[in-house]
């Protein structure tokens, strides 16, 4: 034994006249640290109801349970994470998770309460003294749980695409798609928004299973024009996509295109099992009028469900406006055959150049069937009625598209404005831009609409395109005079458009006289929105049917109209869109099968 | 226990006279002589490390015969996690160890990410090592008060976990959390250094330093504490590779191996770890080996405050975590705890949960079989001695 | 490594190998070739370190794999040994004598897998589950959830509710189902 090593413990006393290094009271002295993960705080501003928050807590902490005020609307479920302290381990995977940034925590970590039950509540619903607290732990931006990113689309080049009228978008590699698929989060906040509550978080699982026939089937269940909608649908589903928060919305109409698009059209019908349709079973027939989406949609689930159906058709094809409107470049017509030549091969018949209302009269169809659908869209072109309008090389852009997809040549002009600012306007648009490259090899195409910029009502991608493809588009001004020279068109005076709609949102528009503008053009194009012909409905059926104040055939939850006979549904009700369309077309054929058996 | 009793290292091999008969490699111990007495220490015991429990036969005061029960605190962490999706994975596995959590958060996330072939970025491997070097500077501390309370002085024990604290204090502003931190999630790690950190950090170096030379002067300068831990629980360097001992009590016998060193993860390779041994590999060479390794802790954690880079990203590209698939595979990935070899086996069968996770642990051998072999033959009092220079661990053994 | 492999090919039948990281590598062994081949890992290669033994459980192919992992100090490089053994009345040799610690994994594997291992010390003792009457329960047929619940009782006044199920009563309820399709077949 060392003496050493005695004594040297002595040395300690040292500290007794030194500041001690503990703190004298740590809990006011040192409250939790700015980072702290304590009991959670929501912003019920933000969060969604996503569920996120419970899918990922491994204690099973949280319920996701209805809380007074909270409604249910498109996008938010209305529900509310409920957390259990008992079972929390407070490891903050929750707060990472939840794509709005709603879900955070505090720094507070000490409570006492006499009741266990205190202890499970609503964070945001329930009061606590810490919900308005800044600090706690957040979520850092610099991580990620979920993928906010989306699989790039590869599209052609704009050199590539302004001569023809080749599809633009590729479509997904199953590589790509599985990659995009696993971005879902499974919470189904979208099915309540499409249309046709389609099953979206389903075929999406699917696709990540890579089970292909599985996700048709299940698209097929509320939807027979997937190639179509895989292409060209509105997506409404992606705006309520609860990774849009942060980031990249699933690319859900891409998803659905890459499922169709791996079928081979001649396994349709084994893998969706009417290889063996029962043949006219119910010895009730249902007559069509339009073969565009509404009616084949109908046309579809009455064959499936045993109907026999002739669909009247007055052009030469059938699509309606998905064919005559919608470009070539954004949906090839062999995917637009590709859903109806399925449609049709089910005993669906379709009678084309019969306009019902001149080559046969929808008394006839009533006399002969047992119901009517009517989904004859809007055909009819809507005019700015400014002076000039009448001339004859002032066109409108439904008419134009609908003689490109006819094959009919146009007389193309060297100089052209469009007016209107939709997707209408730069559909006709970006297809003149190509058949002016085509004939001229330049672009002299000019779009102006009141909208600005900012409100401009065409998609983002659609004007960022047209541009792409050498098309002035110059938005902010509202027309004011064709000017006709020598009977041919000079060109078109517009005015600066200030604002479009009044304090209540209606449509108002207000102009600034003095800033003027003058756009060079010897043809006009009108496309600013386009309006229905119901000719087809004689004066004795019109005094029957119930019309809505603003012209629309009044009809209940499952398109019946008050003539009990006659379902109606598509752009003429709803809409305008291919969606919708088929949407109305599948409940009123569910309606029409409901009508019947109770007839 | 056969093969413990044929065993060559046993210290008693000379005089057997008190000790029970053996009979098909089991002692008998026949209660009833009157020469033995049956002794629980633990599971509730304040001289055994957590929750486990020593069976001891002994006679008067000496040990003749031990055996480690554990069960006490099976949370069938494994188990759990072949029904958990991986990232579902990541708070369960800091809770395998109390003091010194993050390295199985590493190894976890390491598993996966070898599996996954996924890179994690520069920044967020530096976040990563210091957040390891700095659990073992807490675990040590914890140790260290743990070694002094069980030779009776409580005092040092409170100076060296109130010491603790300030780095939880430091670990709650790093990662959210005091205990368990939850912060190497797969693809990097889930926070910056909040400001001023280093700061605090450097401060904090500075006043553990200043307690560790009263440590020292208290406790491994003590002429009681060294008459009672020299001689104590000797490994010899046969037993090392024979008894699987790892980390400081292999070091202490000669065995010049740190997973740090050899098989350098995260940045250590960039980093001086310097090789610590001793050859005495009693319990007092232990003490006094960690001691050394806790200064050098500090030395390394002033190095990486002062290297890790400002900015960069801290997490990989990661897919959707939610529907996160791993190919299949196995791998194994280890790192050096305050303990030893610490490491993760980990099985994936392609699915988005692991097939089989085993957590490895330093004292899944030094509690049981290594403990058994050398409490034979000391003293009661010296058994929680023992213990904690073997720096046993039961949650390592219960995963 | 890639010698080590052609040694021990030479010596028995391999029936895989795979290199997972530069310091990590995985042979696949008969299960009775495996004492021969440990035994020649630990006394004539460098591999004297036993990290661990332990199953995984491929319930599917009705088999169990150990797994030996070695280290070797020397070359600073974890070989893992696989043996797949018949799930069924699952037994495997003891290495006991090879390792003192080896007996350990072995108790545990027999108790947490039901894996017996003849000969092995106080393998029949129980590990962590004193008194435990169901199936080993790392068996990846005990299923633990079901067992919790039979065993716990869960905190009264819990529910939930799945969003896309909810927004579908709130606000889409009567949105029909999709028709039955009519097959002549059925
Ligand atoms: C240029 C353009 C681009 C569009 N782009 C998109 C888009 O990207 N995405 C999207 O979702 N929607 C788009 N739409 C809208 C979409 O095309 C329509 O909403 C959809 O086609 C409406 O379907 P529907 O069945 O109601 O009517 P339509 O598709 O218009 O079909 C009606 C059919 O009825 C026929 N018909 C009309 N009257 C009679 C009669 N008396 N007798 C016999 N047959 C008759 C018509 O010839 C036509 O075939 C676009 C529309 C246009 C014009
Ligand atoms: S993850 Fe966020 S947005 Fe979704 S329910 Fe939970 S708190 Fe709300
Ligand atoms: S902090 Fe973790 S345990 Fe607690 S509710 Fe959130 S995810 Fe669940």
């Amino acid at each position: 034994m060392k003496l050493k090593d005695v004594l040297s413990p002595l040395r300690v006393w040292e500290r007794a006249a030194k500041k001690p290094m503990t703190i004298k009271d740590p809990i006011n002295d040192r409250p939790g640290a700015v980072n702290y993960r304590g009991f959670h705080k929501n912003d019920f501003s933000k969060c969604i109801g996503c569920g996120s928050c419970e899918e990922i807590c491994q204690n099973d902490a949280i319920d996701l349970v209805p809380v007074e005020g909270q409604e249910t609307v498109e996008g938010d479920s209305g529900l509310r994470p409920m957390i259990d302290y008992g079972r929390c381990c407070w490891c903050a995977l929750c707060v990472d998770v939840c794509p709005t940034g709603a879900l955070t925590m505090s720094n507070e970590y000490t409570w006492i309460a006499d009741n266990p039950e205190d202890y499970r509540f609503v964070p945001g619903a329930d009061k606590t003294a810490w919900q308005d607290s800044e600090k706690g732990y957040t979520r850092s931006p610099d991580i990620q749980i979920l993928d906010y990113e989306r699989v790039d689309m590869q599209e052609l080049e704009p050199e590539e695409r302004d001569k023809s009228f080749i599809e633009i978008v590729k479509g997904y590699n199953k590589e790509q798609a599985m990659k995009e698929a696993e971005r879902c989060l499974e919470c189904g906040l979208c099915i309540a928004t499409c249309p046709a509550h389609m099953d979206i978080p389903g075929y999406i699982a699917a696709i990540r299973d890579d089970d292909i026939d599985n996700a048709l089937r299940i698209l097929y269940e509320t939807n027979p024009m997937p190639e179509i909608c895989g292409r060209i649908c509105t997506h409404k589903c992606e705006t309520v996509c609860a990774l849009h928060n942060n980031g990249d919305p699933l690319a859900i109409r891409w998803l659905k295109r890459y499922i169709v698009d791996q079928v081979p059209a001649d396994k349709y019908s084994e893998i969706l099992g009417t290889d063996h349709l029962e043949d006219e079973v119910l010895n009730r027939k249902v007559a069509i009028i339009g073969a565009g989406p509404a009616g084949l949609s109908a046309a579809y689930y009455l064959a499936i469900m045993g109907y026999k159906t002739k669909v009247y058709e007055a052009l030469p094809d059938p699509g309606g406006m998905v064919r005559y409107g919608i470009p070539e470049y954004r949906l090839p017509y062999d995917q637009i055959d590709k859903d109806i030549d399925y449609i049709r091969s089910l005993g669906v018949e379709i009678q084309f150049n019969t306009r019902v209302g001149t080559d046969i009269t929808l008394e006839e169809l009533h006399g002969s069937y047992d119901a009517v659908f009517a989904g004859t869209g809007l055909h009819l072109g809507r005019s700015t009625r400014v002076p000039g309008a009448d001339n004859k090389r002032v066109y409108f852009a439904t008419d134009l598209l609908r003689e490109v997809t006819l094959g009919n040549e146009i007389d193309v002009a060297e100089n052209i404005v469009v007016i209107g600012g939709g997707n209408v306007a730069m559909d006709i648009t970006r297809t003149l831009a190509r058949l002016q490259n085509l004939k001229y090899g330049k672009v002299q195409v000019l779009a102006t609409c009141l909208e600005a910029e900012d409100i401009m009502p065409a998609d983002v991608e659609e004007v960022v395109e047209a541009r792409e493809e050498n098309a002035v588009i110059d938005p902010g001004w509202g027309p004011k005079e064709i000017e006709i020279r020598d009977g041919k068109v000079y060109g078109l005076h517009v005015v600066k458009c200030l604002s479009v709609f009044d304090e209540n949102g209606r449509f108002s528009p207000k102009f600034d006289e003095d800033q003027k503008k003058f756009f060079k053009a010897d043809m006009v194009v009108e496309s600013i929105g386009q309006g229905m012909d119901l000719s087809y409905l004689s004066e004795g059926i019109k005094s029957d049917l119930k019309f809505s104040p603003r012209g629309r055939i009044e009809v209940d939850d499952s398109f019946q109209s008050s003539l009990q006979w006659l379902f109606v549904g598509g752009d003429i009700i709803q809409g305008p869109d291919v969606i919708h369309g088929i949407a109305n077309g599948y409940i009123a054929a569910k309606g029409i099968d409901t009508y019947l058996n109770k007839k | 226990m056969s093969n413990l009793s044929e065993s060559k290292y046993r210290g008693y091999e000379a005089d057997r006279s008190k000790y029970p008969r053996m009979e098909n490699g089991k002692p008998v111990i026949d209660l009833e002589s009157h020469m033995y007495t049956k002794l629980w220490q633990g599971p509730q015991h304040p001289g055994v490390t957590g929750n486990m429990a020593v069976e001891l036969i002994v006679n008067g005061d000496e040990i003749v015969d031990a055996k480690t029960h554990m069960g006490y605190l099976h949370r069938a962490f494994e188990k759990l996690m072949e029904r958990r999706r991986y990232i579902q994975c990541f708070p369960l596995v800091c809770r395998i160890c109390v003091p010194e959590p993050d390295t199985n958060e590493y190894c976890v996330s390491a598993a996966m990410e070898d599996l996954a072939g996924i890179q994690v970025p520069e920044r967020a491997l530096w976040l990563r090592t210091l957040n390891l070097e700095m659990s073992r500077i807490g675990s040590y501390l914890m140790w260290l008060g743990g070694q002094a309370g069980s030779l009776g002085m409580g005092a040092i024990g409170q100076w060296t976990i109130g010491m603790r604290d300030f780095w939880l204090d430091l670990f709650e502003e790093m990662t959210g959390g005091r205990v368990y931190h939850m912060y190497m999630i797969p693809g990097g790690v889930r926070k910056t250094l909040p400001e001023g950190f280093r700061d605090r950090a450097r401060e904090l170096i500075v006043t553990t330093r200043k307690l560790l030379y009263d440590v020292e002067n208290t406790f491994l300068s003590n002429a009681i504490i060294k008459s009672r831990l020299q001689g104590l629980g000797v490994i010899s360097p046969e037993m090392v590779d024979e008894y699987g001992i790892v980390g400081p009590n292999a070091r202490a016998s000669g065995m010049e191996h740190d997973i740090r060193i050899n098989n350098p993860y995260v940045k250590y390779g960039e980093l001086d770890v310097k090789m610590l041994t001793s050859t005495v590999g009693d319990a007092y060479a232990r003490a006094e080996l960690r001691y050394r390794d806790l200064h050098q802790s500090l030395d390394l954690v002033t190095e990486i405050l002062n290297r890790i880079p400002q900015d960069g990203p801290i997490q990989a590209d990661m897919p959707n975590l939610l529907n996160w698939k791993i190919p299949a595979g196995q791998t194994y990935v280890k790192a050096e705890s305050t303990r030893g070899e610490h490491g993760f086996y980990m099985v994936s069968d392609g699915s988005d949960k692991p097939r089989r996770v085993f957590a490895r642990g330093a004292s899944y051998t030094h509690a049981i079989s290594v403990l058994e072999e050398l409490a034979v033959n000391i003293s009661i009092s010296d058994l929680a001695g023992l213990m904690v220079s073997l720096h046993t661990c039961p949650p390592e053994i219960e995963r | 490594m890639e010698q080590l492999v052609k040694r021990i090919n030479g010596m028995i039948h391999l029936k895989a190998y795979n290199r997972q990281r530069d310091d990590l590598f995985f042979i696949t062994v008969e299960k009775s070739q495996l004492e021969l081949v440990l035994s020649h890992l630990k006394n004539n290669e460098g591999f004297t370190h036993l990290a661990f033994l332990q199953a995984v459980d491929f319930l599917e192919d009705s088999k169990f794999q150990l797994t030996y992992m070695l280290y070797n100090y020397d070359i600073r490089v974890n070989l893992g040994v696989k043996v797949l053994i018949a799930r069924d009345k699952a037994e495997m040799t003891s290495i006991h004598k090879l390792w003192a610690h080896a007996w350990q994994y072995q108790r545990e594997l027999h108790e947490l897998f039901g894996i017996n291992f003849p000969g092995s010390p106080r393998v029949e003792e129980s590990f962590v589950l004193e008194g435990w009457e169901e199936m080993p329960p790392m068996r990846r047929d005990f299923d633990t959830k079901e067992y919790s619940e039979r065993t716990f009782y869960q905190r009264p006044g819990r529910s939930t509710n799945d969003p896309k199920e909810y927004m579908k009563e709130k606000m889409y309820k009567n949105y029909a189902a999709s028709p039955r399709i009519r097959r002549d077949d059925e």
